[in-house]
């Protein structure tokens, strides 16, 4: 049985392990680009409402075909004081309206401003008519409806005709 | 000068630095994703004429006040996870048989030949319409808004596979009232009940006409936009239409 000697004296070798951090960025390449961030990080306190069966957004996003507006009340303790002292409790928080002042809250009469130049910002060759564009509303649990209808009305003005009601998906089980 | 040996760069911890940056992102990533009921605004009528009379029957009203206290076709409700029961009842009570009694919308049963008929009208019409000088561009698109209608509804007639198509009263809809200091979470508590209710009634159809779900052929559509797939959805729309209007609330 010479063939298979066994040879007690040599160690295990070591793993080679030059390759690991070739695995771990190609994970952390996975993640850098699967990462969608924020568009903007609301100044207004928003806790989504929970629901059912809503309809995802991601495709419209991929092709900017929805404008997010964020109503809830201001995160600023202090600003929000000021703000309930003029009888305005709910506000409104739209990205993009003036670069300058970019955490500028605002009440219904600036939605059309705001969409109007949104819409005419974008290149001309993916521009879905003013009607597709989806509004997404997403609103704090306790906004009065009313307000959510002002902002109906204004966009029923200009056009915007659809508008998203935005929920936090959960996922009751369908009961069957 | 005497000839040196570069030191070779030690690369051991570079796995180190590559994890730290890993973890990093793992636990900024957000990986919710936007989800929303997506809904038309009417267009803004300039010159509002008398509203037409709808029949009650074809209401499905839910109102909600101020209190966020619920009533549904003027019946007082205390679990909003009512609604989507109620919506399908209002549905399907009369869809295998009409029964004037009761208070739930009617439907209408086409046959091929019926719709083979209306489709000719309709296309006669709208030639007519198209060849008399000086009509309205508007009317022209209507009439033949109207012929498209039809022809989808004979289409789906042959997807149905029966000799007819139920379809319930064109003016049935579900009627959302709300009043100004109704919470938004009741609000959207009544859309998602809404959209559960039509999405069981589609899912139903789906799985006994074409046997998959609704959200199956629903996903698949969204992927690829194949033809066969559009024609089964909107056969599904032919049944179960999701008509809503939100009423504003004026006070």
């Amino acid at each position: 049985m010479s063939k298979f000697k066994k040879d007690n004296n040599k160690s295990v070798p070591g793993v080679n392990t030059s390759s690991l951090p070739d695995i771990v960025f190609m994970l952390l390449f996975f993640f850098m680009v699967a990462t969608t961030s924020k568009e903007s990080d609301p100044s207004v306190k928003v806790v989504q409402p929970e629901g059912t069966m809503a309809t995802d957004m991601t495709p419209y996003k991929q092709r900017s075909e929805i404008d997010f507006l964020y109503i809830g009340k201001p995160v600023n303790k202090a600003r929000a004081e000021a703000y309930k002292k003029l009888g305005m409790e709910y506000l409104l928080f739209m990205d993009n309206v003036a670069q300058s002042t970019p955490d500028q809250l605002y009440n219904v009469n600036m939605v059309k401003k705001w969409k109007l130049d949104k819409f005419e910002s974008k290149p001309a060759r993916m521009s879905t008519p003013i009607e597709g564009v989806i509004t997404c509303v997403k609103a704090d649990k306790g906004t009065p409806s009313g307000l959510i209808f002002d902002i109906r009305g204004e966009l029923q003005d200009i056009d915007a005709l659809t508008i998203g009601y935005a929920v936090r998906e959960v996922n009751k089980k369908k009961e069957e | 000068m005497a000839k040196r040996e570069i030191p070779e760069i030690n690369a051991g911890s570079m796995a180190d630095i590559a994890f730290l940056l890993l973890i990093f992102f793992l636990v900024t990533t957000t990986m919710d994703k936007d989800t929303a009921y997506i809904r038309n605004i009417p267009k803004k009528i300039v010159n509002q004429e008398k509203k037409p009379p709808v029949e009650e029957r074809n209401i499905f009203a839910i109102k909600a006040n101020s209190m966020n206290q619920l009533m549904i076709r003027g019946v007082i409700i205390s679990n909003p996870d009512d609604i989507s029961e109620k919506i399908i009842e209002f549905y399907r009570t009369n869809e295998i048989k009409n029964d004037p009694k009761n208070n739930f919308p009617m439907y209408s049963r086409a046959s091929m030949k019926e719709i083979e008929a209306n489709l000719e009208r309709a296309l006669e019409e709208a030639e007519k319409v198209e060849n008399t000088p000086g009509a309205m561009q508007d009317i022209i698109d209507f009439k033949y808004r109207q012929v498209a209608e039809w022809e989808k509804k004979k289409r789906a007639l042959q997807l149905y596979g029966k000799k007819e198509l139920p379809e319930i009263h064109p003016q049935a809809h579900i009627r959302i009232e709300v009043q100004k200091a109704t919470d938004y979470e009741l609000f959207t508590k009544i859309q998602s009940e809404v959209e559960e209710a039509i999405y069981e009634l589609r899912n139903d159809a789906a799985m006994k006409i074409f046997g998959e779900s609704y959200d199956k052929i629903l996903s698949r559509y969204t992927m690829d936009k194949s033809p066969a797939d559009k024609e089964k959805l909107d056969l599904l729309k032919i049944l179960y239409p999701d008509r809503i209007i939100e009423v504003t609330p004026k006070r």
